[in-house]
C-alpha cells in the first residue's frame, strides 16, 4: 500500500500535474458559477481537453473540475441565489441570507473552510477505505460483477427518488440499449446499424455525455427564454469580512465533522450523490438543532450553511469509492470519468489499484490537492472569478455551444457525429420536459458493455443456467441487496422523509444529479 | 381523461420498446448461435421485455393530476429549432467551407439568433475567436483540419 501511496504522490507532485488541478479547479469553478451548468457539463466539457493527456493528468483534471464545479456552484448559490448545480442548492437556504447581511464574504470562507473539511475527511477515509475494498472485491467473479453492475443501475434508479423510480429505471434501460448498438464486442455481429457505417462502432460516450449534459442543459436554458435574464449584479465591494471568529469556528466545528462523515457515507451509496447528501446532512442538523438555533435555519444560520457544503464535498469524495474499487460510478460526473477512464484503455475496478497503481493513488492524493488549491487560491479570487460571470448570456451560450460541438467533432473528425448530437439533445430535451432524469441513461449507456460481458460469462459458466445467481453465496448478497434497495423508496417515505426527498427529487429531475 | 407527462413517457417507452425488440429479434446470428447460452440476441431481447413492463408500470401508476400535465407555455420552441438548424448546418459547412469560416459563422449566426444585433460586438466575438482557436488546433496542436470541399474545388489543395 505505501509503495502506491509514494508512487501516487510521485505522480500527483509532477508538475505538470499540479498544474492541472490549479486548472481545473479554476475551470471548474467558473463553469460552475454558472447557472444550470453543474459539475457533469462541466467535466463533460473538459473530456476532449484530457484525450491528449496521459492518464493520471487526464483523471486529475477532471477531478480538480469536478471539485472546482462544486465549489462555483456554492458561490454563485451565495452571492446570486442561483445555485450552478443541484447539490448546491441547500447552500442557498442559509447562504444567501447571510449574503443579503452584508456577509457575502464570511459566508463564502465558510462554504470554503466547510467543503475543505467535506473533502479532507473524505479523502482520509478514501485512503484507507478504498484498497481494503478493493482488496476484497479481488476474489470477486464475473457473476458477482453482474450483480454488482445489477446494483449499481438499480441503486441509481432508487435514489431518484418519490416518483422518479420508474423514469430512472427506463432512464436506465433507455442507456443499457443505445449501448447495444454497433459491433456486438463478443459475436461481431452489427446490432441496430440499419446498415448505416456511422453507427458501426456505435454511439461514442463523449457524443451521448456532451448531447444530454452539456449541449442539452444550454439549450434547456435557451428554451426557458433564461438568456433574456440579467443575472442580479454583485457588489464585489460589500462582500464584507471573510474571518470567522473563534466562537464561530467552535460553533460550526461538531455540524462540519458530522455532516463530512455522514455525507461520504451517503456518496458512497451508488446513485445518492451530493445533492440528497446535503438535503439530508441540512435537515438532520436543523432537526437536532437547540430551538434558539433551529429558528435561524433558513435565516442566515451558519449550521445551516456548514452542513450541506461539508456534506456535499465528502460525497463528491465518497462516490470515488465504488469508481475506484469497483468500476461502478456512484454519481453522473463519476459516470463520466469512468467513461473516460474506459476510452484510456483503463478498466476501473479492484485490478486498478494492482494494475494502475498511479491513477488510482494520484486521483486519490490530487482531491487532497485540490481542495487546498479551492481554499488557498479559489476563495481570495471568487471575487475576480465573478467577473467572468458578466459576459453576456447571447455571447456565453453560443461559445458553449461552440465547444460542446467541436469536443466531440475533434475527436473523431466526423460531422455524422455533429448532425447526430443535435438529434440526442432533442430527444433529452424533450425527455428533460417530460422529468425524466439523464444520470441514469448515461450510467446504463457506460456499465452497459460490462454488464453484457459479465452476464456472457456468467451464463456461459452455467452452462445458460440463472442458477448461478444463487449459487454463489455472495452474488445472491448482493442481488438482494439490489433488491432492497429498489425497495428503501417506499420504506423511506413510510419513515416519514417524504419532504425532504420531494424537494430533492424535483432538483434532481430538474438539474441532474451532480 | 388527463394525459399528464407520465403517460406521454410510458407510452413513449412502450412504443421504444415495442420496436426495440422487433428489431432485436432481427439480429441476424452465426447458424447454430440460436442454441448457445448466451447470443447477439440475449440482451436486447431481454431489455425489451424488462423496458415493456416498466413502461406499463410507468402507465398503470401514472399521475393523473392537471398540474403533471405536459404545457409548452412561455418555451421558446422556435429558437431552439433555430439553434439545432445551426448545428446541423455547421455541421454541413465544415465539409464545405472548412474549420475557420465554419467557426465564424456558426459563432456569428448563434449570437444573431440569441438577440446580438450590434456588428461590432458580432465581429469582435466570432473573428479573433476563431482565428486564435484555429491557431492554437492547426499550428500549436498540429491537428490536420480539412480544408473544406470548396477549397479544394476553387484552388485546387
Amino acid at each position: 500500500m505505501w509503495d502506491g501511496i509514494f508512487t501516487g504522490l510521485e505522480t500527483a507532485i509532477a508538475p505538470f500535474n499540479i498544474m492541472m488541478v490549479v486548472v481545473g479547479c479554476f475551470a471548474g469553478t467558473f463553469i460552475g458559477m454558472l447557472p444550470g451548468l453543474g459539475p457533469i457539463s462541466a467535466v463533460a466539457l473538459m473530456i476532449p481537453i484530457t484525450y491528449g493527456l496521459d492518464p493520471s493528468s487526464g483523471i486529475i483534471l477532471m477531478a480538480g473540475v469536478y471539485y472546482g464545479a462544486v465549489f462555483g456552484g456554492s458561490t454563485s448559490s451565495i452571492l446570486i441565489n442561483a445555485p450552478g448545480c443541484a447539490s448546491t442548492v441547500v447552500t442557498a437556504f442559509d447562504g444567501y441570507p447571510l449574503a443579503q447581511q452584508g456577509q457575502a464574504g464570511k459566508a463564502l470562507a465558510l462554504a470554503a473552510y466547510c467543503s475543505f473539511t467535506g473533502g479532507t475527511v473524505g479523502a482520509l477515509i478514501l485512503l484507507v477505505a478504498a484498497p481494503a475494498l478493493a482488496s476484497v472485491s479481488l476474489s470477486f467473479q464475473s457473476s458477482d460483477y453482474f450483480a454488482l453492475m445489477v446494483l449499481g443501475l438499480t441503486a441509481v434508479a432508487a435514489f431518484s427518488g418519490k416518483g422518479q423510480v420508474l423514469k430512472a429505471l427506463a432512464m436506465t434501460v433507455f442507456g443499457l440499449m443505445i449501448a447495444t448498438v454497433g459491433t456486438d464486442a463478443i459475436s461481431g455481429i452489427p446490432r441496430f446499424t440499419f446498415g448505416n457505417m456511422d453507427l458501426i462502432d456505435g454511439i461514442s460516450f463523449l457524443l451521448l455525455a456532451m448531447a444530454t449534459f452539456a449541449l442539452a442543459e444550454v439549450v434547456m436554458s435557451v428554451l426557458k427564454g433564461e438568456h433574456r435574464h440579467e443575472e442580479a449584479p454583485m457588489d464585489m465591494a460589500s462582500l464584507g469580512s471573510m474571518k470567522l471568529t473563534k466562537e464561530e469556528v467552535k460553533h460550526v466545528a461538531p455540524t462540519a465533522a458530522r455532516s463530512s462523515l455522514f455525507g461520504f457515507l451517503v456518496g458512497v451509496l451508488p446513485g445518492a450523490g451530493g445533492t440528497i447528501a446535503a438535503f439530508l446532512a441540512y435537515g438532520i442538523e436543523r432537526n437536532f438543532a437547540p430551538r434558539a438555533i433551529k429558528e435561524k435555519f433558513g435565516k442566515g444560520a451558519l449550521r445551516g450553511l456548514a452542513a450541506p457544503e461539508a456534506a456535499n464535498n465528502a460525497a463528491s469524495t465518497g462516490s470515488f469509492v465504488p469508481l475506484l474499487t469497483l468500476g461502478i460510478p456512484g454519481s453522473g460526473t463519476t459516470a463520466i470519468m469512468l467513461g473516460a477512464l474506459i476510452a484510456y484503455g483503463i478498466q476501473p475496478g479492484p485490478r486498478l489499484f494492482v494494475d494502475n497503481p498511479d491513477v488510482f493513488w494520484s486521483v486519490i492524493i490530487s482531491m487532497y490537492f485540490g481542495n487546498i488549491v479551492l481554499l488557498i487560491l479559489n476563495l481570495p479570487l471568487i471575487p475576480y472569478i465573478s467577473r467572468l460571470l458578466v459576459i453576456p448570456k447571447p455571447i456565453l451560450i453560443p461559445l458553449i455551444l461552440f465547444f460542446s460541438i467541436t469536443g466531440v467533432y475533434l475527436v473523431s473528425f466526423n460531422s455524422f457525429d455533429i448532425e447526430l448530437m443535435a438529434i440526442i439533445t432533442i430527444i433529452a430535451l424533450f425527455l428533460r420536459l417530460l422529468n425524466f432524469p439523464m444520470a441514469p441513461m448515461l450510467l446504463g449507456f457506460i456499465l452497459g458493455g460490462m454488464f453484457e460481458n459479465n452476464l456472457s460469462r456468467a451464463l456461459i459458466i452455467s452452462d445458460g443456467s440463472l442458477a448461478f445467481i444463487w449459487e454463489r453465496p455472495l452474488t445472491l448478497f448482493i442481488m438482494c441487496l439490489a433488491a432492497t434497495v429498489l425497495i428503501m423508496p417506499v420504506v423511506g417515505r413510510l419513515l416519514g422523509m417524504r419532504r425532504l426527498e420531494g424537494k430533492a427529487d424535483m432538483l434532481v429531475a430538474d438539474k441532474g444529479e451532480g | 381523461m388527463t394525459i399528464t407527462k407520465d403517460h406521454i413517457g410510458g407510452l413513449l417507452f412502450l412504443g421504444l420498446s415495442v420496436v426495440y425488440g422487433y428489431y432485436a429479434y432481427d439480429i441476424r446470428m452465426f447458424p447454430g448461435d440460436q442454441f448457445e447460452a448466451f447470443n447477439a440476441q440475449t440482451v436486447p431481447v431481454a431489455l425489451a421485455w424488462i423496458g415493456s413492463v416498466i413502461a406499463i408500470l410507468m402507465l398503470a401508476t401514472a399521475s393523473k393530476n392537471h398540474t403533471d400535465k405536459l404545457s409548452f407555455v412561455g418555451l421558446d420552441l422556435a429558437l431552439v429549432a433555430k439553434l439545432m438548424v445551426l448545428v446541423w448546418v455547421f455541421a454541413q459547412a465544415l465539409q464545405w467551407f472548412g474549420f475557420l469560416l465554419s467557426t465564424i459563422g456558426f459563432l456569428m449566426v448563434g449570437y444573431w439568433l440569441l438577440g446580438e444585433r450590434k456588428v461590432k460586438t458580432l465581429l469582435v466575438a466570432s473573428v479573433p475567436f476563431a482565428l486564435v482557436f484555429w491557431f492554437l488546433l492547426a499550428q500549436v496542436l498540429e491537428i490536420y483540419l480539412a480544408p473544406g470541399r470548396m477549397w479544394q474545388w476553387l484552388l485546387g489543395v
